[in-house]
């Protein structure tokens, strides 16, 4: 019996925070599908406007499309390139000992205390340098590079895969040496499929977090044809008189390919899974 | 081995897919320097934009084949833009016209004057409204095209002042003593709030202020929070307002705008530029008037006429296209009234252009607000607002404001306040 | 940091190997972080409007002991810090130990339901919660007719509601971004040692004491260093929700380096001196977390 009102006690919780956690977005979406002038009434009902809306989110100057592709790439390369740099380093901080090494992680850590926006001017500075320097005007300004570079090795990531690689079984790298696998081989057949569901947390973040990124790619990027979608976003909420209706439909899109990934990704957090191959 | 090698196809195919980027950025990047494009930075798709495209075209018809580029910004982002790249010394990507709004363009003359075009040549200062070309100019240099005029009225419903027994005679030329008054009445009589006030956004200070001739720094920039009687009398009318029972508040634009449009106050006393909200209520056509913006009675400097907003058009010198900005805007924004009577129709646009009141749109009748002239009416108490500079530390200054408000409404003496806060603004402005 | 490592001879050619793995990120930090950081504390002691900077000596520190404005930015911080990370790295490690259960059902849709916030646009959050919160908004509804509130509360408008609500909204929107790192640790602790446990009749609040917590010490540690710079870094809510308003009543140092930046008139050498204060403050902060978390697990 207690056992039963403990189990309804606990979906009856995460139903609430779940409703809770939803309810923006829900409305977001029914905005989504309203003229302007009633979702700023405040309307909660759902609407006939979405098609129209979604129409003048298209016919808009802003590029909608082009940004949405920009972000895509940059979201996946940055993601993918984070994966395999970051996810090397706090591993090998973990698997190597040394003195050195913990104080250059120490070192690294700092990287993630100082506010954005105050290396803003010498990152432009430093950047606006390169396009004159050869191979370096690959990450130039106004490259995608310029802010996929940026955001490959970074702290965060680096911390999260140390933190997580403590709890990867030594006895499966011992036993690949004696195997005579190589460090590399190691890393890439034994590590990574091993610490599945850390990667799907990794990478479920990083996208996110490049998805949404701002302040950088608001300076890095120049033209109208290299925005990012955060930026086309804050371009369309600068009005006077905003055309709400469309800002939502756009937005509700903006968050599809970070709620896909996840839904895709969370396949992984499958309880057990590491100790079963572990086992 | 299998997975190595995926390791590496991932590796390579996300490096391409990022370079390929890069790749046709060059090209774009090369073409705009081939030809002479030029590039406008606005904020406001609904308002700045199709102003900027209608120069355009006259422009274009002008000079066939020039190319323009009109890129739409929040202005947040032009201006972290802008201060970023200026501070770095790098024009890369920076745009040849920029709209900068009045109560900033100061602070980047005074930090980046060598950046900006000298427009002496293509603005004659005498063609526009008094008030505007207080900041258009740094050390007698003109660098600015005014552009909107922010000029405020007092925007009301008809039917609940009558309902509470005033005429819309009773509106005109108002003090804010008389529209307490008037707001006490309208509650009796309709349960509705006067107006809207948020907390967090007091630009009824600024527009105050203006009325009075007055600003938060005098012309050296120096904060003139104690002793200035018309920031006393600006912070006086403020409480005033709020212990009058009579306001709601809000705490954004967006519950700003459905307060009116929802019919939940009476009137809005601010920019002409709020027009296309208002009438975005089309059930509410015919029960709007705008009367002259009330003026603080108990200050003998102030007058029926203020300003809140507004911008002008700026050129960065060393971007590249000087001489064919200036062109641009000497054609346009600067003297085509043509321009003017058409962004009158299309965006409600009150010029600064003096020459605009002449416009056929102007002496247009505007049904929604109950068959009134109200362009006409706008331009005229344009050219009655008085002439302030706005420095370069308003919104500093405003940051202040709101605290100095919170305190005073609170209870604290006002003048004792405005006194504290006189040195601590010394100190945050003081170089 | 690593007290009781065992040590192991490790072959010199392994530990050249091990800075192969390390060297890239090492690099991109420095030249894209570090390098940086250095120019901003250059420039913090320069003083000036836009690029006519001069040297300022400390002045630029000296003045942060008067400015009345950082002193609130740094309690208004501090205060969100004390309060919203533990709030939420506990809601965060019970939802996450919830959703654990294998027996429980809908478990995706739960799941995915409590991450969205954090995906939810800026832009269209932060309106539906101006507009729930709103004097007149849902939110005093409810509360009134259950009788918790008589008078409506001034969420946006009191200074002190208004921080509360800062801190629920972060929290709202954080919560369900650290449960995935939790989710992710979960999955490393064997599923016999909760069997076992189970066996022995042990409750759930004792399997997540004894169990859950020790076995995700190391992620525990992660999410509250990285939340608790999330925090002192924190921007987005003030700028949106509240504007840092009532009167600078929930303004963040973040936020003031924004607006000394770029709102005010953009003193570059005032915005690195505020921003080393937060840079001092975290790595205090951080060094005694560690102390206290970071032992090898």
């Amino acid at each position: 019996m207690l056992k039963k009102t403990a189990r309804f006690l606990k979906y009856l919780f995460l139903t609430i925070v779940s409703l809770i956690s939803v309810f923006p977005l829900v409305w977001m979406i029914i905005a989504a599908t309203n003229k302007s002038a009633d979702v700023t009434k405040g309307t909660i009902l759902p609407g006939g406007y979405f098609l129209e809306n979604f129409r003048s989110l298209m016919n808009s100057d802003l590029q909608y499309l082009t940004a949405f592709k920009n972000s895509m790439v940059i979201g996946l390369v940055t993601t993918v390139l984070a994966m395999i740099v970051s996810s090397a380093a706090g591993y090998a901080f973990v698997v190597y000992k040394s003195k050195n090494r913990e104080r250059v992680f120490n070192i690294i850590l700092i990287s993630m205390m100082v506010p954005f926006a105050a290396l803003m001017v010498p990152l432009f500075r430093l950047f606006s340098k390169f396009r004159n320097l050869g191979p370096l005007k690959l990450i130039a300004l106004n490259t995608p590079m310029a802010v996929i570079i940026i955001a490959i090795a970074t702290a965060f990531l680096i911390f999260f895969f140390r933190q997580n690689t403590r709890t990867f079984p030594k006895e499966l790298i011992e036993a690949a040496r004696i195997d005579g696998l190589g460090e590399f081989q190691i890393f890439g057949r034994i590590f990574i499929p091993t610490m599945k569901s850390t990667y799907a947390a990794a990478i479920v973040t990083t996208f996110m977090t490049s998805w949404n990124n701002y302040l950088w790619p608001l300076i890095a990027l120049q033209s109208p044809e290299k925005r990012t979608l955060p930026l086309v976003i804050s371009a369309m909420g600068s009005s006077y008189t905003p055309d709400y209706g469309m800002i939502m439909v756009a937005v509700v899109l903006a968050t599809v390919p970070t709620a896909l990934l996840f839904f895709f990704m969370q396949k992984q957090f499958v309880a057990g899974m590491t100790g079963s191959v572990k086992g | 081995m299998k997975c190595r090698k995926g390791t590496a196809l991932l590796l390579a195919g996300s490096l391409a897919l990022g370079l390929a980027g890069c790749g046709s950025s060059k090209e774009n990047g090369e073409n705009q320097t081939a030809e002479q494009k030029l590039t406008i930075w606005a904020w406001d798709e609904a308002f700045n934009i199709p102003a900027a495209k209608e120069a355009t075209e006259i422009y274009q018809s002008n000079h066939p084949g020039a190319e323009v580029d009109i890129v739409t910004m929040a202005q947040n982002d032009i201006v972290a833009k802008l201060n970023t790249s200026l501070a770095s010394g790098s024009y890369e990507g920076l745009p040849d016209l920029v709209l900068i709004e009045d109560y900033r363009i100061q602070g980047y003359l005074k930090a980046y004057s060598e950046e900006f075009s000298d427009l002496s040549d293509v603005v004659k200062n005498e063609d526009f409204a008094s008030y505007k070309t207080g900041i258009n100019q740094y050390n007698g240099v003109t660098y600015g095209c005014p552009f909107d005029s922010g000029v405020a009225g007092l925007f009301y419903r008809t039917d609940y002042v009558e309902q509470a027994g005033y005429t819309q005679e009773d509106m005109q030329d108002l003090t804010w003593e008389k529209y307490i008054e008037i707001g006490k009445a309208v509650k009796e009589a309709c349960g509705k709030d006067m107006l809207t006030l948020d907390p967090s956004d007091v630009q009824q200070i600024r527009m105050f202020m203006q009325s009075a001739g007055t600003w938060y720094t005098d012309e050296e920039g120096r904060p003139t929070l104690e002793g200035n009687q018309g920031v006393l009398d600006a912070v006086n009318t403020y409480k005033a307002l709020m212990d009058a029972g009579i306001v709601k508040l809000v705490s954004d634009w967006n519950q700003f705008v459905s307060a009116f449009n929802n019919g939940d106050v009476a009137s809005i006393p601010t920019g002409c530029w709020i027009s296309p909200s208002v009438i975005q209520a089309e059930d509410q056509a015919g029960k709007w008037a705008i009367a002259p913006f009330p003026r603080m009675g108990e200050n003998p400097d102030s007058v029926n006429a203020t300003s809140i907003g507004g911008a002008g058009w700026y050129i960065l010198k060393n971007v590249g296209h000087e001489e064919e900005a200036k062109t641009f805007l000497k054609e346009t924004f600067a003297s085509s009234t043509e321009l003017m009577n058409t962004l009158a129709e299309e965006i409600n646009l009150v010029s600064t252009l003096n020459a605009a009141s002449e416009c056929e749109n102007y002496a247009k009748p505007q049904e929604f607000y109950g068959g009134q002239k109200i362009f006409q009416d706008f331009a005229a108490w344009t050219a009655e607002v008085p002439r302030v500079n706005y420095g370069e530390s308003t919104y500093q200054m405003e940051d202040f404001m709101k605290e100095i408000l919170a305190q005073v409404i609170a209870g604290a003496d006002p003048e004792e306040v405005l006194a504290d806060y006189q040195v601590q603004a010394e100190a945050a402005l003081g170089q | 940091m690593s007290g009781n490592v065992r040590k192991k001879a490790m072959s010199p050619k392994l530990n050249r190997r091990a800075w192969v793995f390390i060297l890239p990120s090492l690099f991109l930090i420095t030249v894209f972080v570090f390098y940086p950081m250095i120019q901003a504390f250059v420039t913090s002691f320069q003083t000036g409007a836009g690029n006519k900077l001069g040297w300022a000596g400390i002045s630029n520190y000296r003045r942060l002991l008067t400015d009345a404005t950082f002193k609130m930015a740094l309690k208004n911080t501090m205060l969100y810090l004390v309060i919203q990370v533990p709030v939420m790295i506990l809601l965060a490690l019970v939802i996450s130990s919830m959703l654990n259960d294998k027996k429980l059902k809908c478990k995706g849709l739960f799941r995915t339901a409590i991450f969205l916030p954090c995906v939810t646009s800026l832009v269209a959050y932060s309106i539906v919660f101006k507009s729930m919160f709103a004097t007149d908004g849902f939110i005093n509804a409810f509360l009134m007719k259950i009788h918790v509130i008589a008078e409506p509360i001034g969420w946006i408008t009191d200074p002190f509601w208004a921080k509360v609500l800062i801190i629920l909204a972060i929290t709202w929107r954080w919560t369900g971004y650290n449960m995935i790192f939790y989710l992710s640790g979960l999955q490393s602790i064997d599923d016999s040692i909760y069997e076992a446990a189970d066996i022995d009749g042990a409750s759930a609040v004792r399997k997540f004491k004894s169990i859950t917590l020790p076995m995700l010490k190391p992620i525990i540690l992660f999410t509250t260093i990285s939340s608790t710079i999330g925090t002192l870094q924190l921007f987005d809510e003030p700028m949106n929700i509240t504007a840092g308003g009532p009167a600078n009543a929930t303004v963040t140092i973040s936020q003031y380096i924004y607006n000394i930046l770029f709102k005010y008139s953009s003193d570059f050498g005032y915005a690195a001196a505020v921003s080393y204060v937060i840079v001092v403050l975290i790595v205090a902060l951080s060094l005694i977390q560690l102390k206290v978390g970071d032992k090898d697990a």
